[in-house]
């Protein structure tokens, strides 16, 4: 989350913080109105001045009211978006792990096919783990045969493709 | 459970700003604000404002800021005071049971403290100098009602009280004077009440924040002050 480019949250925070801000000097507003109309009506009935500031005052309450209502819906979009993005990440890994298991593949190969995943060749993978790069080579050639792909790039794509 | 608290506590925008406009509409009122004077009066319809915005907020606003994220609950009460004591700590996205009470106690109060305050002053004066309002009479009218009052109480003296029945009329003005003014002496003294109440409520309200915090992390603070606990 550090590393991520923050404007466009920012952005979106300031955007609720602003709507937040209207909405509070609206109900402030709304208050005066309203306590002023009470007033008057009070004092002189109910003329046409009296009537314009009731107007006003409803204007503002309903402002008040549509613009909470707005920023409910602003927030819980921003909410929604953030549970997404943490599904999105949780999901992708699950997502694996779940093929894997469905193809049947050891802990061995498991571990060999998430490096294939993340773009390493057989050399290096061999080098990581530790092995013989025959031992590699051979433990490739078997997920791809339990995936059904013929290469590491068909592998990736089987997992690129969920996502497009 | 478990993944419903991943993210760090944060309240939204309008409980942040409702709280802190009513925290300085109090500390306003209580220090800087003659009693009943026209700013006085005026900085009381913005609280009113704000709590309004808070309770409608509480009917319409986010998840954490609905009262149906913390119903007021004796059961949930005791389930936290024993957590309390077991030392186990439960994160809660809204307040936790106890500051829940604490919440609606503290509405109540202010409900109390504006109402009684409104009926003292009727609506705001235009223009807030010139109401200078001495202590609890209030009002643009303040001075002006206690004239009525005195011609009032001149008028019943001088109609001799044993006419009784026959001057049912003014006998009745003068009893809806004295009610009023008991009224009036009423309402001073629920706002007098109710105000000593909230400046209790108000320190409880800040030790539970210190107890909490201690008990469980600066988040209780951080989720309420502007910009605290980000996410980064």
């Amino acid at each position: 989350m550090t590393t991520r480019p923050k404007p466009p949250t920012l952005g979106r925070d300031q955007q609720t913080l602003l709507v937040a801000v209207v909405v509070v000097v609206q109900a402030v507003a709304a208050m005066f109105f309203m306590a002023d109309a009470l007033g008057d009506l009070s004092e002189a009935g109910l003329t046409r001045h009296v009537v314009i500031e009731a107007l006003v005052a409803f204007a503002l309450v309903a402002g008040v009211v549509l613009g909470a209502w707005h920023l409910r819906i602003l927030l819980a979009q921003a909410e929604r978006r953030e549970q997404a993005l943490i599904v999105a990440r949780g999901a992708l890994s699950d997502h694996i792990n779940t093929c894997f298991r469905e193809w049947g593949l050891t802990a061995a190969e498991s571990d060999v096919a998430l490096f294939a995943l993340k773009g390493c060749d057989a050399a290096q993978i061999a080098e990581l783990r530790g092995a013989a790069p025959g031992t590699v080579r051979a433990q490739l050639s078997q997920i791809y045969a339990k995936a059904g792909v013929s290469s590491q790039a068909g592998l990736v794509s089987l997992f690129l493709d969920e996502l497009l | 459970m478990e993944h419903a608290v991943h993210t760090r506590r944060r309240w939204d925008p309008i409980v942040k700003l409702t709280h802190w406009g009513i925290v300085a509409a109090v500390i306003g009122n209580a220090i800087v604000t003659g009693e009943g004077s026209g700013w006085h009066i005026w900085v009381g319809y913005c609280l009113a404002a704000l709590l309004a915005l808070r309770l409608l907020w509480g009917l319409v606003g986010s998840r954490e800021a609905r009262f149906s994220a913390f119903p007021p609950s004796l059961a949930r009460v005791s389930t936290h005071l024993r957590e309390i004591g077991s030392g186990t700590v439960v994160r809660h996205r809204s307040h936790n049971p106890l500051g829940a009470l604490m919440a609606y106690a503290i509405w109540a109060t202010l409900l109390v403290v504006v109402g009684s305050g409104i009926v003292m002053s009727g609506p705001p004066p235009a223009d807030p100098w010139a109401v200078s309002g001495e202590h609890g009479e209030g009002g643009a009218g303040g001075e002006d009602a206690e004239k009525d009052k005195d011609g009032d109480d001149e008028a019943a003296a001088r109609i001799p009280g044993a006419i009784g029945n026959l001057v049912i009329a003014p006998a009745l003005a003068d009893e809806d004077n004295e009610a009023g003014m008991e009224g009036e002496e009423l309402y001073e003294e629920m706002h007098e009440i109710a105000v000593n109440l909230l400046y209790l409520l108000i320190a409880l309200h800040l030790a539970g924040v210190l107890f909490e915090t201690r008990r469980s992390g600066r988040e209780v603070v951080g989720s309420m002050i502007p910009g605290g606990n980000r996410r980064n």
